[in-house]
């Protein structure tokens, strides 16, 4: 059984094309044949993220008007060899496309791949509702702020109003020193309000933002970053192992670190 | 959901049950905006159906009340999709609008079209009664979801920042509540608000509003809010009804003298 998975956020900015790419990618060096679809008809970057910019001849948008077969448009990765992308078209808008249209061509692109990987557009308007459309589960992805906190509440009850029950939630950009400070929300007051069950904590590091202007995605490093390892893990839960989460703030208490805060902060 | 195109004066969508059948009301057709209205609509049912109180037995019937709502083929059947979701069978539609009828009966469900002139087919509950039955839900109130309810709301979950609760009674939350409230929207001043923990963006009792303090409070235990003289006051639960009492002729809750 293909499991179709949306990817969204209602935000902006807060890493959902970043975790597709890394979640697409770590999902398919785990041996599966995986997916990708960029629903962000307009403004597709999925194909950068991932390094395939120069390979897209034809888009989703050709599929429908029947311009080209399915099989066509797929762009093959050109390091993993189970991951495909059907790339979204950049010169039309979010209207170009219906939801049965969607629905249709993941359907025929389900029974040959493991994992369908539907990168959903910001909004909560025509794109997200076409990108929601097919899927059966969906991964939240959302930052420790307060504005990403309320649009992932908001997008949760709209998937839940879709019959898209079993939602994760992602946590991206945190902040170890930040949270130890108490001026960045921990994951734990992110939890409280969405109610859902956690299934990755991204570290923010500048690593991310490299491989993603290389077109790398992180995952695939020979030697894992931290931000590469939480990605992979994440992947791995997403198959259905169960792997500790990775202790981001262990570095924090250090006695190097208490000694420095004693300093720095003024006693309670 | 939608604060333009309903009233307060009607809950979006609601169950009610019937001798044999559950009944489910939809609410007037807005004038305006009829496609945005079909997916507030859908949205606001979905949660409804999930949310509520599941009092009905497996495969019990409903009879859908459209009133002059138009609904086509494909919206009918997402909506006995939605019932089936929750075990229930659409077999009835009521409706005063000819198309909708063509449509129910086309789809193979028994219409019922209410001649629209008839004093006897007017609700009565909405002459003789202030308010309607409590609802009951389960769930918790994203942001973005508004629960509406010409009666007393209670909520079995949290209600988050962005959601909202509005009630003609009180609104009983076995849960947090971080978004805004409203009791007694019709001008019921005794109306109260009470849930286990109190930490609202918004606090509002008939034409009353209050802020939250900055501060969360420090003890957290089941709070009251209530109308007093001052404005909205937020007291601890447990001894309300044996230390204040509602004056009626001021519209305030205020303290027994001790």
């Amino acid at each position: 059984m293909t499991r179709i998975i949306v990817i969204t956020s209602g935000k902006g900015g807060v890493g959902k094309t970043t975790a597709t790419a890394n979640i697409g990618s770590a999902l398919a060096r785990l041996g599966n044949k995986v997916a990708l679809v960029d629903a962000d008809f307009g403004l597709r970057n999925l194909d950068l993220l991932l390094g395939l910019e120069n390979r897209v001849v034809y888009t989703a948008i050709d599929v429908i008007n029947g311009d080209c077969r399915l099989e066509q448009a797929l762009v093959k990765d050109k390091r993993r060899n189970g991951l495909v992308l059907l790339p979204a078209a950049q010169s039309r808008g979010k209207e170009a496309i219906t939801r049965e249209q969607m629905k249709d061509i993941v359907t025929r692109l389900a029974p040959n791949y493991d994992y369908v990987v539907i990168d959903c557009p910001a909004g909560i308007e025509m794109g997200f509702q076409n990108a929601i459309a097919p899927a059966t589960e969906a991964l939240i992805v959302t930052t420790p702020e307060v504005a990403a906190v309320r649009d992932a509440d908001r997008v949760i009850g709209l998937l839940e109003a879709n019959s898209v029950s079993n939602i994760k939630l992602v946590v991206n950009r945190v902040k170890p020193d930040m949270i130890q400070a108490n001026d960045m929300m921990s994951v734990e007051d992110i939890l409280e309000i969405l109610a859902i069950p956690l299934i990755g904590i991204i570290p923010d590091d500048e690593r991310v933002i490299v491989s993603s202007n290389r077109g790398e995605p992180l995952v695939l490093d020979e030697k894992l970053s931290t931000p590469g390892l939480t990605f992979n893990n994440l992947a791995r839960r997403i198959t259905g192992d169960e792997v500790r989460f990775v202790d981001l703030m262990a570095n924090q208490d250090t006695l190097l670190n208490r000694i420095r805060r004693w300093f720095t902060e003024p006693s309670q | 959901m939608n604060q333009n195109a309903h009233t307060a004066e009607e809950s979006p969508v609601r169950l009610e049950r019937d001798r044999k059948q559950v009944l489910l009301y939809l609410p007037p057709s807005p004038t305006v905006d009829a496609i945005n209205d079909w997916r507030e609509l859908w949205q606001n049912l979905k949660h409804h159906l999930h949310a509520s109180e599941r009092f009905w037995e497996s495969q019990t019937l409903v009879a859908l009340k459209a009133q002059d709502r138009l609904l086509d083929m494909p919206q009918l059947s997402a909506i006995a999709q939605a019932l089936s979701e929750v075990d229930l069978r659409l077999s009835s539609v009521e409706t005063s609008r000819r198309q909708t009828a063509v449509a129910a009966a086309t789809a193979g469900y028994s219409v019922i079209q209410p001649s629209p002139l008839s004093p006897l087919n007017q609700p009565v509950a909405a002459h003789q009664f202030k308010h309607r039955e409590p609802l009951y839900l389960k769930t918790t109130v994203r942001s973005g979801m508004e629960i509406r309810h010409d009666g007393t709301a209670l909520l079995c979950g949290d209600v988050n920042p962005g959601g909202s609760v509005i009630a003609h009674g009180d609104i009983i939350i076995w849960g947090r509540l971080r978004g805004i409230a409203h009791a007694g929207v019709k001008g019921d001043r005794g109306a109260r608000i009470m849930c286990l923990q109190m930490q609202p963006t918004q606090l509002r009792i008939a034409d009353v509003v209050a802020r939250a303090p900055n501060s969360p409070p420090q003890d957290q235990q089941a709070e009251i809010a209530y109308v007093a003289a001052a404005g909205i006051r937020i007291t601890r639960g447990l001894d309300f009804l044996k230390t204040h009492r509602f004056v009626k002729e001021q519209e305030i809750w205020e303290a027994f003298p001790i």
